[in-house]
């Protein structure tokens, strides 16, 4: 219960996240009781979200993400795997979002669609109401209702969608803050570059979320790296290479870092990136290594 | 899916980036009146949101989604009761986040 909740959210970056895990997200979703009123059974056993060291660990992770709509429609498919959608190397299917309910339709008697505005983009989202659970958790919500609900993520002819299995509205608002508190935290332990081994990573937020410096083999690859962005916009693209390249983790890497994987981390799609690296490298800032695709920053 | 019309987090000082863009924050309720409600942000400075049907009656936290007109107000699309128990410290944490290195992750 959140008897005290000015104490229970004391984020000033210094309070460990698994905390407040406990005291929202176990009282809130337990997959036990959620799934034994309706009998139904997602395909896909979801758990609550866990440690993120084991999340990190396990590429196919099956437990839920919390993760805004724009992230959701910033990640690309995962080719030749099971088809699910994959942010930072983790492929995932159930999400976990904080938004407000817009459209809701009955038409049909046997779901219930509607989309989810979270502030960050609206998608579209369905739930089947063959189960009187079902139903019942679905007629206490209504347009503009702020809810936290979990899904299963579709994607068809192109189309991505949100089966859900879990609508909640939000009785402490408090709970939306950390919501979108606990997508940074998960985005920023998981953000490694694809060939890294994941080590241990902290459980505690009290590192800064800028700089983030976990215990990793490597210290991570953060995007951005020194100067914080004023509000004057983005940095170049010049710059933004340069920064990632500049970084100790990646001169330490003989091969260098393929363009693959700055356009992952950098947030840059590769073609954008082609022509200025190759502008880098004319003006002798960066050089190509074992192939074509690989670059380090030249130290001088 | 649809990410065209993103509202961003704002507290008092970030409001004046998104003069006439679609942002939301929370706001302490100071006072109201017919069509405004006055607030204090969650880093200390006023903001004023205008706008037909606030809720009534109002929680001392109220959450404002709608489109910056000044550096000091918002003209109010959204309106949500966001209770008495609200932590604006976090909030304006979020803030700091959401328009700084995690900005991608939101607008």
């Amino acid at each position: 219960t959140y008897s005290n909740p000015k104490s229970l959210l004391k984020i000033s970056l210094g309070f460990p996240i698994r905390e407040l895990q406990k005291m929202f997200s176990s009282s809130q979703f337990e997959p036990n009781s959620a799934f034994s009123g309706g009998g139904f059974m997602s395909s896909q056993p979801s758990q609550a979200y866990e440690s993120s060291s084991s999340a990190a660990k396990n590429r196919e992770f099956q437990g839920l993400v919390p993760v805004t709509v724009k992230q959701i429609t910033e990640c690309f498919q995962s080719g030749g795997e099971k088809s699910g959608l994959v942010i930072n190397g983790i492929s995932l299917t159930n999400v976990s979002l904080v938004g407000l309910v817009c459209d809701k339709d009955v038409s049909k008697v046997t779901e219930v669609r509607f989309t989810l505005d979270d502030g960050t983009g609206r998608i579209d989202c369905k739930r089947w109401v063959n189960e009187t659970f079902d139903a019942r958790e679905m007629e206490s919500v209504s347009d503009g209702t702020y809810v936290r609900l979990n899904g299963h993520l579709k994607t068809f002819q192109g189309k991505t969608q949100l089966l859900v299995f879990s609508v909640r509205p939000i009785m402490d608002f408090n709970q939306v803050t950390f919501h979108y508190i606990e997508c940074i935290h998960f985005y920023s332990q998981n953000s490694e570059s694809k060939g890294q081994q994941v080590g241990d990573v902290t459980q505690s937020v009290s590192t800064t979320f800028q700089g983030g410096s976990n215990t990793n083999q490597a210290a991570p690859l953060n995007p951005v790296v020194s100067s914080q962005n004023d509000g004057n916009g983005r940095k170049n693209i010049d710059d933004m290479i340069l920064d990632y390249l500049k970084q100790p983790a990646c001169t330490a890497r003989q091969q260098g870092i393929h363009i693959d994987e700055i356009a992952q981390q950098l947030k840059i799609p590769k073609n954008k990136l082609e022509s200025v690296i190759q502008s880098l490298e004319g003006d002798g800032l960066i050089y190509s290594t074992i192939d074509e695709y690989h670059f380090k920053h030249v130290e001088l | 899916m649809d990410t065209s019309s993103p509202s961003a987090f704002v507290n008092g000082a970030l409001l004046r980036r998104y003069i006439g863009q679609k942002v939301r924050t929370v706001i302490q309720v100071i006072g109201s009146d017919t069509g405004s409600v006055v607030g204090k942000s969650t880093d200390d400075l006023q903001i004023v949101v205008r706008g037909s049907s606030p809720p009534n009656p109002l929680t001392t936290y109220l959450e404002v989604i709608g489109i910056a007109e000044s550096d000091n107000s918002i003209r109010a699309e959204t309106w949500t009761n966001f209770g008495n128990s609200f932590d604006p410290q976090n909030f304006n944490e979020l803030c700091k986040l959401a328009n700084g290195e995690f900005k991608h992750m939101f607008i």
